[in-house]
């Protein structure tokens, strides 16, 4: 409070609070983005533990630790966790740091929607990971909580339903400040079609989030109305129809699936310029391509649902609109290659990581353009395989671009450079045991393992076993990041970082602000030439 | 701002730009040069409703030649 009644005094002498304060009512985007990021970091390594959970189960055929039930708990909440709680809440971390800093604003546009954006997500994380200790337990339909199953569960059902109603909330509002900020405020001169690529992407993925959050929201209610209400959208015994869920969900979820990647091509499209010493190639291609793939994604949703069952043109239309998609994420990921076409590259951690992200993300989009085709589709679906696709594109893709973002902006955040030996071994461990996790998953897929299950016969013995080890690696590796974060941001350990430590970085915050980025920056808009 | 606003004003993009752009996005594809005229002459609302046409007319075409391949099929 008393923040609010001395604020009569000048903008620039505002410093933060001290204590626990500065936080619960901070309304500075980069408080707020610090904020985001250690919370989805944190619900990463709580979905990671469940991820281990799963895994120890696996490690060997028969059931080791847990009762079937717990074990569908865990599958459920890992996916629900990771998604809405660790990658989601991540990017608009990024969001909240980079996009004022990039476009030259002072902050963004609705600073107290922003408090309330974040603060609303530790209550529905409580509500999602408390769910666990209700009578029944959480919710155990799957991450993609298909009704009939979700029609029947317990309290942790409708935890989880409120939790993802209040997570949807969060995300809409992240959205319309992040448009309004890049619409209203950028620098005079900072044109659309001269803006960071980071913040582009942010901009197509917020226009995504506001279309299909509600139409989650939207599916979920009804779930909710179905199971205590009387209703029966999905109830066949009261003329309603299991499959319509399906058809609302994954129009919310394949777009979903880019919402989760596009900000992770924005943050490769600024590091690969950066540390190929060449502007990015193909720029306004880049910016074309991610409006083109975000347009797409309202048109393949049920490529989800082949076994499902729908008339043949319905999965001819499906199928081909799925692998045309191909085509603007393959325009990317040749871009950024002749970005880096003799350039003058030099491979510090941010850069290892974004150069992994293409290779392992790229295997990750051809297993999906595998499994667009229908006829392969049924075979695999709900197998191993589709575990092991989205694990690549979305650990591959999505983290490992996030831990590219992280490297390259720490020194703007603390003004101090991570320990890059440490880097260095961070991203070669996660990416070798990331492979060693995911890769066999492939074939045990193709041999027909489904997913979401306990226990499997003997011959899937040999690759679980890899698989759990590598899952224990990785997520081993992931303390090892947490220590390399907690050095220089909150011990502030590491060499002193420069205005611009990395030569080849020329967007508004290397150029224009000190390390670190004042707490107040852009309090006068620079005006670009 | 007011000179840049007066220099865009006089040549605002034609229809055929505005589809011409929206197409090549479609294949994620520009040519600097044509990029370039871009920056200056399309503005967003233009993009979005021929985005939006753009789109109808894609999703048309994918279920003309689907129900192409399924009547030939027959």
């Amino acid at each position: 409070m008393s923040a609010v009644i001395d604020s009569g005094h000048a903008h620039d002498e505002h410093r933060p609070d001290g204590g626990i304060m500065r936080w619960v009512t901070t309304t500075n985007h980069k408080d707020i983005g610090t904020l985001y990021l250690w919370f989805s970091f944190t619900m990463l390594l709580v979905g990671g533990m469940l991820a281990l959970a799963i895994r120890a189960e696996l490690f060997q055929p028969g059931l080791q630790f847990w009762h079937p039930e717990f074990f569908n708990q865990l599958t459920t909440m890992h996916g629900l966790i990771m998604v809405f709680g660790a990658i989601m809440p991540a990017f608009v971390g990024f969001a909240n740091w980079q996009v004022p800093l990039m476009i030259g604003a002072p902050d963004m546009a609705f600073a107290r929607l922003n408090n309330w954006s974040f603060w609303m997500l530790p209550v529905a994380a409580t509500l999602l990971v408390g769910s666990f200790f209700v009578p029944g337990g959480a919710t155990a339909a799957g991450w993609t909580i298909y009704a009939p199953l979700s029609t029947q569960m317990g309290p942790g059902m409708d935890l989880a339903i409120f939790a993802l109603h209040i997570m949807g909330a969060s995300s809409i509002m992240g959205s319309i400040n992040i448009i309004t900020t890049i619409l209203n405020m950028r620098a005079p001169g900072m044109t659309l079609l001269r803006m960071p690529l980071f913040v582009w992407t942010w901009l197509i993925t917020a226009y995504l989030l506001i279309a299909v959050m509600p139409v989650l929201a939207g599916a979920i209610t009804m779930l909710l109305t179905d199971r205590h209400f009387g209703t029966s959208f999905f109830n066949a015994a009261g003329g309603g129809d299991p499959v319509m869920f399906q058809h609302i969900f994954w129009f919310f979820g394949h777009p979903e699936v880019y919402i989760m990647i596009l900000p992770g091509f924005g943050i490769i499209s600024q590091v690969i310029p950066a540390f190929s010493r060449k502007p990015l190639f193909g720029y306004s291609s880049m910016v074309y391509a991610t409006a083109s793939i975000a347009v797409l994604s309202f048109i393949v949703w049920a490529h989800h649902m082949f076994t499902v069952g729908m008339p043949t043109a319905g999965i001819l239309f499906f199928m081909y609109a799925t692998v045309l998609i191909a085509v603007p994420t393959g325009v990317k990921v040749f871009n950024w290659l002749t970005t880096m076409w003799r350039g003058s590259m030099s491979f510090e951690t941010p850069m290892l990581f974004a150069v992994g992200f293409i290779f392992v993300f790229t295997m990750g989009g051809f297993t999906g353009l595998i499994l667009a085709i229908m006829p392969i589709d049924i075979q695999l679906q709900d197998t191993y395989y589709v575990v092991a696709h989205f694990h690549y594109v979305l650990v591959a893709g999505s983290l490992f671009s996030l831990f590219a973002g992280f490297y390259f902006w720490v020194p703007k955040w603390t003004g101090r450079m991570y320990d890059e030996k440490l880097g260095k071994w961070h991203f070669w461990l996660s990416m070798i045991f990331f492979n060693v996790t995911f890769f066999p998953m492939h074939f045990l897929g193709l041999a027909g393992m489904p997913r979401r299950i306990p226990d499997y016969a003997l011959q899937f013995a040999g690759f679980n076993e890899i698989a759990s080890i590598g899952a224990f690696g990785f997520g081993l590796s992931q303390i090892l990041f947490l220590w390399i974060a907690l050095k220089v941001t909150v011990l502030g350990q590491g060499e002193k970082a420069g205005q611009r430590p990395w030569e080849g970085a020329d967007t508004l915050e290397w150029t224009h602000l000190p390390s670190p980025a004042p707490y107040h920056s852009f309090d006068e808009q620079p005006v670009l030439g | 701002m007011t000179a840049m606003a007066s220099e865009q004003t006089p040549k605002s993009a034609s229809p055929l730009q505005v589809a011409k752009a929206v197409l090549w996005s479609f294949l994620g594809i520009r040519a600097r040069a044509a990029h370039e005229s871009d920056v200056t002459r399309l503005k967003p609302a233009q993009v979005i409703i021929a985005g939006l046409i753009g789109a109808a007319i894609f999703v048309l075409s994918l279920v003309l030649l689907v129900r192409f391949i399924v009547s030939s099929a027959a």
